[in-house]
């Protein structure tokens, strides 16, 4: 076998099936392996941005390794967002690229850069393979690494002769599996038992742990009132009693109140980040703090711990919830507490009873909830109706809210749906997007009716950058800088040139037949849904303050934007 | 904070690092010390056979515990091992 040959029978051997791609010089003779390849789904996407993206989103709904695989120069350089959007928020995938032949590597050759080099800061581990001889250990290591411990893109990048030579498989490096310390679960569950005002803090490590079940089952035995990060939503499920909802910049002032008012906060699977915690000084000032995390550099990294336990999430979770299981927790009057804020301050706009109103962005949220089939997958892109989403869709299983986190990389939505329908082939998969995000990655409608995908796209269009503008608004006077696009094309016919159906909605009567229709169509299908341009998320938290300030839009007023700008 | 500004309450720290000797491990590894917010004042390379042995002097204001985790997270690193606090040797 040569190295593109053995490349192929990673895959074979490591169950992967779906890969996506576009080729190019330095990658032909790995597409010329897949010719003869009836195992490999090869999805031909229509920019290798969307190929990264792509493959983000079949991980993340799936919870299995994505890959993608492009060619030298300008395909390995168009794949860098999605790459590093998987880093940042720790999606395992493998990245292939073609490189020059060896000997041209330096030379300034034909779609030649660094790739190595110029990946560093945005990959778990990456490779420039040397010889087909290391090629079937590295590929072996590659895989393993992008799944374990804290998940992660890693890269591989192979100059063509190294494809095109004959490979003796050389014996893989044993890998070795990361030591964990060893969780003190009995100091934990005293500090939980001499707390009075507990509370749950999860983030996405959740789901990449896949310890879904395990934090249930906690969950539900702790009674802890509980609040998660935007890649947490969906850890506890919709019907959790306890749940405030997503705290931090656009969270509910219920979930940031109980952080501000919690005496311990227990942080599983979330790095506390600037978007969650707001300014860190004032951020949960009362509360001990204990961290669970699979990464021993999230622990103490931006908030010290008074207890850390670090290990397999699943583990730690099953030893707490049996201690608890035996004497659950006496915080009641907590917990009550906590419900009443939520009944108060938790995302409860209440629907537009008007039929010839405009549509607001969340109305549309909670009517696209409340219809939608539970298992449904929604991919979200960057801005307003991101945030829309997180507040007002109640998402069952984290696996179903697929959404950038932490690059905030728009575009992201339309390729991570077309990666989440081939991941689910029988579940609906809606792609909520702003007109914005809409076209950066518009290309990929191609890919949707190439594989007839039965994909649902929803277009919040504003004609403008909406969250750049609201911060526009209220951070810098008002003073609105590039953010229009009331030059849009008619999303209809773009959709429609593409063969793929489409629908405009404007007005609050047409919400439920809108949504119904696409969701009925046997195929994709594209809904427009026009609403205002001064519409806001609230409520929000201006970047840098405490979580305490929040704004709503009762200081939807010159001078309290005034204020806000100091 | 910006991690090119190094005021005065910079501390001083010296690290030894163990990694493997593969393409583009010294890039890797000094592009995490800037980015996590140290600056290098002394490197000195030892390349022993597939490994590379390194001692570093570094200066920064955040917490070098904070740099060593994220350094042992590379996956070709071995070991980083923080040596005696330095004295510090800028002055106001």
């Amino acid at each position: 076998m040569n190295g593109a040959q053995h490349i192929l029978e990673a895959f074979h051997q490591h169950s992967i099936n779906t890969v996506f791609g576009y080729p190019g010089g330095c990658i032909m003779p790995l597409y010329d392996a897949l010719v003869d390849d009836v195992d490999v789904e090869h999805v031909l996407c229509r920019h290798e941005q969307a190929c990264a993206l792509a493959a983000d989103g079949y991980a993340r709904a799936s919870g299995e390794l994505g890959v993608c695989i492009a060619t030298s120069g300008p395909g390995a350089t168009n794949l860098i967002t999605g790459v590093a959007n998987a880093h940042r928020d720790s999606i395992p995938m493998l990245v292939i690229t073609g490189q020059v032949p060896s000997g041209l590597i330096g030379t300034d050759a034909f779609q030649e850069t660094d790739v190595l080099g110029m990946t560093l800061g945005i990959v778990k581990h990456s490779y420039l393979v040397e010889s087909a001889d290391e090629l079937p250990a590295i590929m072996e290591e590659a895989i393993e690494l992008a799944q374990s411990g804290r998940p992660g893109p890693v890269w591989i990048d192979i100059p063509k002769d190294v494809l095109l030579t004959e490979a003796q498989a050389l014996p893989s490096k044993p890998t070795t599996s990361i030591e964990t310390s060893a969780p003190d679960l009995f100091t934990a569950i005293d500090m939980l038992r001499a707390a009075r005002k507990p509370l749950l803090y999860s983030g996405g490590g959740i789901s990449l742990a896949h310890a879904e079940e395990a934090f249930r089952q906690f969950a539900a035995a702790s009674g802890l009132p509980s609040v998660v990060t935007l890649k947490g939503i969906g850890n506890g499920g919709k019907r959790d009693p306890n749940h405030l909802g997503m705290l931090g910049m656009h969270g509910s002032r219920a979930a940031n109140r109980a952080v501000d008012e919690c005496d311990l906060l227990l942080v599983i699977g979330a790095r506390l980040d600037d978007r969650a915690t707001g300014k860190l000084d004032t951020f949960a000032p009362n509360a001990r703090i204990i961290h669970i995390d699979a990464d021993a550099a999230e622990i103490n990294k931006l908030k010290a711990a008074d207890l850390s336990l670090r290990g397999d999430l699943t583990s730690i979770l099953y030893g707490l919830t049996g201690e608890l299981k035996k004497h659950p927790l006496a915080i009641e009057e907590w917990r009550k507490q906590c419900r009443t804020w939520h009944a108060t301050g938790g995302f409860n706009t209440a629907d537009n009873e008007e039929p010839l109103a405009p549509i607001t962005g969340p109305a549309f949220v909670r009517q696209l909830s409340r219809i939608a089939p539970d298992d449904t997958i929604i991919a979200c892109d960057v801005g307003q109706h991101q945030m829309w989403v997180a507040q007002y869709y109640q998402f069952d299983h984290p696996r179903h809210h697929l959404s950038s986190g932490g690059l905030g990389t728009m575009g992201f939505g339309l390729p991570a749906a077309i990666g989440a329908q081939f991941a689910n082939p029988a579940s609906t998969v809606i792609n909520v997007a702003g007109d914005g995000s809409f076209m950066m990655n518009a290309q990929e409608l191609a890919t949707i009716r190439r594989y007839n995908l039965p994909l649902k796209l929803i277009i919040l269009d504003n004609q403008c950058l909406g969250m750049v503008r609201q911060q526009q608004e209220l951070f810098y006077n008002n003073r609105e800088s590039h953010i229009d696009l009331n030059d849009n094309p008619d999303f209809v016919a773009m959709a429609r040139a593409f063969d793929i159906p489409a629908l405009h909605i404007e007005r609050t009567d047409q919400i439920r037949r809108g949504i119904e229709t696409i969701l009925a169509y046997d195929g994709p299908m594209l809904l427009h849904v026009a609403i205002a341009r001064e519409e806001n998320v609230w409520p929000i938290v201006k970047p840098g303050a405490s979580n305490r300030e929040m704004i709503d839009e009762s200081q939807r007023t010159r001078k309290a934007n005034k204020e806000h700008v100091a | 904070m910006n991690p090119t500004t190094h005021p005065n309450n910079a501390g001083i720290y010296a690290i030894a690092c163990t990694m493997t000797h593969e393409a583009a491990a010294m890039e890797r590894l000094c592009q995490v010390i800037r980015i996590r917010g140290f600056r290098i004042v002394q490197m000195a390379v030892d390349a022993a056979g597939e490994n590379l042995n390194i001692a570093l002097t570094l200066e920064g204001t955040r917490p070098i515990a904070m740099l060593k985790t994220q350094l042992e997270k590379l996956h070709t690193v071995g070991e980083v091992v923080l040596q005696a606090p330095m004295a510090k040797t800028k002055t106001a």
